[in-house]
C-alpha cells in the first residue's frame, strides 16, 4: 500500500506540456486519415461483402462464392486473369532490363545526353489515353505507319492489334515504351550514387566495361532494381487505361485484363461480379506482389 | 578496335532510342496540323495545307466547347486535390517521422496498402452516392486525395527525417505551439519536397483517366482525358482533329516537364537508393 | 532574479537511466558550466531544465517556481543549440524576432528589441540576410541574439562553440563571458571541453555517467579534486596515475610502494588507510621536475620544446604513459632514461573507491 501511495505522485507528474504526443499531436493524422478511411478503406472492406452478392446498388442478395466461381469457370473471365499475369511479367521484366541498359547508356558520356534523357522520360508524363490512341493509329494493320514502313523494306507486318494472339503483346510493347523512362530515371539515381572509385579501382585491376557492368553496376543498383521490379509489377497488374484506349480488351477477349473486365462488368450492371473482380485483383497483388516485395527486401537486408 | 566498336555501339543505341521515342511525337504534331484528307493517310508526310489554327478552333468548338469545360474541370480537380493533398499529407509525414508510437507500424501498413491495393470501384460509387458526392467535382477531388495520399506521405516523411529535431525544439523554446511549430517552421522548410509533390501529383491527377471515368460521368463533367476518349469515337474519320486534341492534352505536362524536370525526377526516383 | 534548484533529478529513457539523482543549486547571475565526457548526460540535464525532456523524478525550481510541469516558453529560459537551429526560411531579423512575434509583442517593441540585440552582437548590417548567407560565427551570433530578445532569466547553451574553428572559438568564448557580464543573467553552458569550462565558468559541474562528481570553482576543482575522475578530467595535460599499495601506515604519514616507483612516504591522516590497501597515486605533469634520484623514472617517448616550457612524454617500466611539463628548455634525447621527482605536497592519493584521500 505504502509503495503505491509513494508512486502515485510520480505517475501524475509527467508534464502535460512536454509529452511528445502533445508536441507532435496525433490529430495531425485526422484529416488525412478521415479521407483515406471513408473513401478508400470503407469501400475496400465493403467490397469483401459485396463480392459475395448479386447487387444492384440499391439491394444486394447474398449468393456466397458464386461470383468467384463464375470468374474461374467462364473462360473469358479466367483468360483475363492469365492475361493480367502475363502482361505484368512481360512489361516489368522488359522495364527492368531495358531500363537498366538505357540508364547505363544515359549516364555514360554520350552526345546529346541531356536531350536523350528527356526524350526517354517524357512519355511517362504524357496522357496514357493519348499514347494509346497514337499507337492504335500507328499499329493499324494496313494504314499504320509501322506496317507501311515494314512493307517498304519488304516485311509483311502482322495485325498488331487485330490478331488475337498478338494484341496483348502489342499493348504490352506500348506500355514498355511509355513506362521504361520511369525505370530509367530510378536506375539513374541508383547509378549516380555509386562512387566513381569502384570503377577506377576496377579499371586499374584490369576489368573491362562489360565486367564492370556485371560486377559493379548490377550489384550496386540492386535497391533501385527492387524498386523498379515492384513498381512496374504492381503497375502491370493494375493497368487499365492503355488496354482500354487501344483494344477495349479485344479482339474478342484476347487482350482483356482484370481491370478491363471489372469495368466491363460494371458497365453491364453486374456490380457483384465486378466487385468480385476487384477482390480477385486484390488477391492477385497480395499473393504475387507482396511476397515478391518481401522476398526482394529480405535478400537485401541479408547482404 | 575495341574503342571504335564501343563508339559505334553507343552511337547506334542512341540513334535507336531517339527514333523510337521521338517518332511518335513528331507523328502527333504532323497529324495535328494536316488537313482532313491528308491526315486520313496516317503517314509521316509533310503537311500540304498547314491547318494549325483551323484544327485548333475546330477541336475547341467541338461538342459545344467541351474541351474548354474539360480544361476548367481538370484544372479545378488538379489544383483542388493537390492543395488538400499537400496540407494533409505533410502533416501525416511530419508526425509519423517525429513521434513513433506503437501505432506507427499500423499507419505504415495503411500507407503501403494505399500504394498496392486497387481501389474497389463499385463500392466506392455506392458510397459516393450515399453521401451525395457521386458525379461531383468535390467527390472526385477527395477521391484523388485518398488515392494519392500514400505516395505523398512517403515523400514528406522521407524529407522530414532530414530536418533536424533541434529546429522544432528551437521553435518550442521560442514559444511555438504545435501548430506554429509545424506551419511556421517545419512546413516552410519542406518547400523543396512540396514542390516535388505538387509537380508529380499534378501530372498524375491531370492525366488520370480511370477514376474520372468511374466517378465523374455525365455531360459537363468531362475532364481533359475523357475528351480524348469521347473524341476517339467521334473523330473516327478526322484524324487531324483527334491528334490536335492529343497535342493540346500533352502541352500542360510538357510545360511542367520543361520547368520542373529536376523535381519530377527527384520525386519519382525517391527511395530508389534506399529501396 | 532567478537561481535554479535541482532536487534529486532522475531521467530514464525507457529502462535506461541517464540522469541518476542530480542535486544542484545555482545562484542568480552565475555562469555555470556542465562538463563531462561525451554521453555522460550533460545535454539531457540541460534539456530537462529547458523543458525539452520531461523529468522522470525529482524537482526542478527556477526562481521560486516548481517547473516540472511548466511549458518551456513559460520557464523564463532561452537556449542556444549546437547546430544553432536557425530558421532557414526567415531573415536574421525574423529569426531573432520570431519568439516575440509568437508572444504577440507589439510591432514597435519587437522592432526595438530586435535592433537592440542586433546592435549588441554587431548584426545590424546582416538583418536582411538569410542564415544560409552567413558564416559560422555570424550564425552563432544570430542564435545568441534570438536568445537575448527573450530577456530570459536563464540562458542555456549546448556546446555552442563546437562547430567553430579554433580561433573563432577563442574569441566567441571571450564574447560570451562579456555578454554574461553585461546581461547579468544566469547562464548554464554545456561542453565536453574542459578548457572552455576552466576559462568561462564561475562554477563547474563535473558530470560522469549521469552523476555529479563535483561542483566548484574552476581553481578549486583543479587544486582540490574530489575523486579520481575529476582529477583526471580537469587540467591539461592530464594528471599522471599509478597504482600503489599502502605498505606501512604511520602516524601522520603513509608509506606507499610499487615495483615501478619504489617507496614514497606521503603525509596523510592515517585512519583512512590500512596497511595493504590498494591506492592510486596521482601527480600533475606540472608538478614533476628533473632530479637524478627522483622516484619517477621512464624512457623518453616524445619531447615538445616550446621554448618557455618543455612537454615530455615518457613511459614507466610498467608501460604507463606519463607526461611532465618542465620549465624552460630541456633538450632531452628520445629513448633516453629520465628521472623526475615531485614535491610530496603535490601528490594526490585515491582509495579503492576512487575517492581522494589527500
Ligand atoms: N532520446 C533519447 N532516447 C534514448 N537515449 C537517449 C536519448 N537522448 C540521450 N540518450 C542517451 O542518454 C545518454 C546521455 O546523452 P546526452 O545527454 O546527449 O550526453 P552528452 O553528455 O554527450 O550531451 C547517452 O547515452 C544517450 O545515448
Ligand atoms: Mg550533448
Amino acid at each position: 500500500m505504502t509503495t503505491v501511495a509513494l508512486d502515485t505522485p510520480k505517475a501524475t507528474s509527467t508534464p502535460k506540456a512536454l509529452r511528445k504526443d502533445l508536441r507532435y499531436p496525433s490529430w495531425f493524422y485526422l484529416p488525412a486519415g478521415t479521407i483515406y478511411f471513408i473513401l478508400f478503406l470503407v469501400p475496400t472492406v465493403a467490397s469483401l461483402y459485396f463480392s459475395l452478392t448479386r447487387w444492384t446498388l440499391f439491394n444486394s442478395t447474398f449468393i456466397g462464392l458464386e461470383n468467384f466461381q463464375q470468374f474461374f469457370r467462364e473462360p473469358f473471365l479466367f483468360q483475363s486473369l492469365i492475361n493480367t499475369v502475363i502482361f505484368a511479367v512481360i512489361t516489368s521484366g522488359a522495364k527492368v532490363v531495358l531500363g537498366l541498359l538505357l540508364a547505363v547508356l544515359l549516364t555514360s558520356n554520350i552526345a546529346l545526353r541531356g536531350f536523350l534523357r528527356s526524350v526517354v522520360f517524357f512519355p511517362v508524363l504524357v496522357s496514357v489515353i493519348g499514347v494509346g490512341i497514337t499507337f492504335t493509329v500507328l499499329m493499324h494493320p494496313t494504314q499504320g505507319l509501322i506496317n507501311t514502313s515494314l512493307e517498304a523494306i519488304g516485311i509483311d507486318g502482322p495485325g498488331w492489334l487485330t490478331d488475337p494472339r498478338l494484341a496483348l503483346f502489342s499493348v504490352a510493347l506500348v506500355d514498355i515504351w511509355r513506362g521504361v523512362g520511369l525505370a530509367t530515371v530510378i536506375y539513374m539515381a541508383g547509378i549516380v550514387s555509386i562512387p566513381q572509385d569502384y570503377y577506377e579501382a576496377s579499371r586499374i585491376d584490369g576489368a573491362r566495361p562489360i565486367q564492370q557492368f556485371f560486377l559493379i553496376t548490377v550489384p550496386l543498383v540492386r535497391p533501385a532494381m527492387v524498386t523498379v521490379i515492384i513498381l512496374s509489377f504492381i503497375g502491370g497488374l493494375r493497368l487499365f487505361d492503355l488496354v482500354w484506349a487501344m483494344t477495349r480488351g479485344g479482339p474478342g477477349f484476347a487482350s482483356d485484363v482484370m481491370a478491363s473486365v471489372i469495368y466491363k462488368q460494371y458497365q453491364a450492371g453486374f456490380y457483384g461480379l465486378s466487385t468480385a473482380g476487384n477482390v480477385v485483383l486484390f488477391m492477385l497483388i497480395a499473393c504475387l506482389a507482396v511476397p515478391l516485395a518481401i522476398f526482394l527486401n529480405r535478400r537485401e537486408v541479408n547482404q | 578496335m575495341n574503342l571504335i566498336k564501343r563508339y559505334w555501339l553507343t552511337a547506334l543505341a542512341s540513334i535507336v532510342a531517339l527514333v523510337v521515342f521521338v517518332t511518335p511525337f513528331i507523328f502527333i504534331i504532323l497529324m495535328a496540323v494536316k488537313d482532313r484528307q491528308q491526315a486520313a493517310l496516317r503517314d509521316m508526310s509533310w503537311p500540304i495545307n498547314f491547318q494549325l489554327v483551323e484544327n485548333f478552333l475546330a477541336v475547341v468548338q467541338a461538342r459545344d466547347y467541351m474541351l474548354i469545360t474539360a480544361y476548367i474541370n481538370s484544372t479545378i480537380l488538379t489544383v483542388g486535390s493537390v492543395t488538400i493533398l499537400v496540407i494533409v499529407a505533410s502533416m501525416v509525414g511530419f508526425v509519423l517521422q517525429r513521434h513513433p508510437t506503437k501505432w506507427t507500424p499500423v499507419v505504415e501498413f495503411f500507407v503501403m496498402a494505399g500504394l498496392m491495393i486497387p481501389p474497389a470501384v463499385v463500392p466506392t460509387i455506392w458510397l459516393l452516392q450515399g453521401i451525395g458526392l457521386f458525379k461531383t467535382l468535390h467527390g472526385m477531388i477527395l477521391i484523388e486525395v485518398a488515392y494519392n495520399m500514400s505516395f505523398a506521405v512517403i515523400l514528406y516523411r522521407q524529407f522530414v527525417a532530414t530536418i533536424p529535431r533541434e529546429m522544432d525544439e528551437a521553435a518550442i523554446i521560442d514559444g511555438a505551439k504545435p501548430l506554429d511549430v509545424f506551419f511556421r517552421v517545419v512546413f516552410p522548410m519542406m518547400w523543396p519536397v512540396t514542390v516535388t509533390n505538387i509537380v508529380v501529383q499534378s501530372v498524375g491527377i491531370f492525366n488520370d483517366f480511370v477514376n474520372p471515368l468511374y466517378y465523374l460521368p455525365g455531360r459537363g463533367n468531362e475532364t481533359v482525358q475523357l475528351t480524348l476518349y469521347s473524341f476517339q469515337s467521334q473523330f473516327n474519320t478526322q484524324y487531324n482533329l483527334l491528334f490536335m486534341d492529343i497535342l493540346l492534352v500533352t502541352i500542360p505536362p510538357l510545360l511542367v516537364f520543361l520547368f520542373f524536370n529536376r523535381q519530377i525526377v527527384a520525386g519519382l526516383s525517391a527511395g530508389a537508393i534506399k529501396g | 532574479m532567478a537561481g535554479l534548484n535541482l532536487k534529486n533529478l532522475y531521467k530514464s529513457f525507457g529502462a535506461v537511466e541517464v540522469i541518476k539523482g542530480v542535486d544542484l543549486d545555482i545562484d542568480h547571475g552565475e555562469f555555470v558550466v556542465f562538463v563531462g565526457p561525451s554521453g555522460c548526460g550533460k545535454s539531457t540535464l540541460l534539456r530537462m531544465i529547458a523543458g525539452l525532456e520531461n523529468i522522470t523524478e525529482g524537482e526542478l525550481f527556477i526562481g521560486e517556481t516548481l517547473c516540472n510541469n511548466v511549458e518551456p516558453r513559460d520557464r523564463g529560459i532561452a537556449m542556444v543549440f549546437q547546430s544553432y537551429a536557425l530558421y532557414p526560411h526567415m531573415t536574421v531579423y525574423d529569426n531573432i524576432g520570431f519568439g516575440l512575434k509568437l508572444a504577440r509583442a507589439p510591432k514597435e517593441e519587437r522592432d526595438r528589441k530586435v535592433r537592440e540585440a542586433a546592435r549588441m552582437l554587431q548584426l545590424e548590417p546582416l538583418l536582411d540576410r538569410k542564415p544560409g548567407q552567413l558564416s559560422g560565427g555570424q550564425r552563432q551570433r544570430v542564435a545568441i541574439g534570438r536568445a537575448i530578445v527573450r530577456q530570459p532569466e536563464v540562458f542555456l547553451f549546448d556546446e555552442p562553440l563546437s562547430n567553430l574553428d579554433a580561433a573563432l572559438r577563442v574569441s566567441m568564448r571571450q564574447e560570451l563571458t562579456k555578454l554574461h557580464h553585461d546581461l547579468d543573467a544566469t547562464m548554464i553552458y554545456v561542453t565536453h571541453d574542459q578548457v572552455e569550462a576552466m576559462t568561462m565558468a564561475d562554477k563547474i559541474v563535473v558530470l560522469n555517467g549521469g552523476v555529479v562528481q563535483q561542483v566548484g570553482a574552476p581553481i578549486d576543482l583543479y587544486q582540490d579534486p574530489a575523486n579520481l575522475f575529476v582529477a583526471g578530467f580537469i587540467g591539461s595535460p592530464k594528471m599522471n596515475f599509478i597504482e600503489v599499495t599502502a605498505k606501512t601506515v604511520g602516524k601522520g604519514e603513509v608509506l606507499v610502494q610499487s615495483d615501478v616507483i619504489g617507496e614514497i612516504s606521503v603525509p596523510l591522516n592515517s585512519d583512512r588507510v590500512k596497511t595493504g590497501d590498494k591506492l592510486t597515486l596521482g601527480i600533475r605533469p606540472h608538478a614533476l621536475s628533473r632530479s637524478d634520484d627522483g622516484p619517477f623514472s621512464g624512457q623518453v617517448e616524445l619531447v615538445e620544446r616550446l621554448g618557455n616550457e618543455t612537454v615530455v612524454n615518457f613511459t614507466l617500466s610498467n608501460g604507463s604513459a606519463w607526461m611532465a611539463v618542465l620549465d624552460g628548455d630541456e633538450p632531452l634525447k628520445l629513448g633516453s632514461e629520465v628521472r623526475f621527482s615531485a614535491d610530496v605536497g603535490a601528490i594526490c592519493l585515491f582509495d579503492a573507491a576512487e575517492r581522494r584521500i589527500r
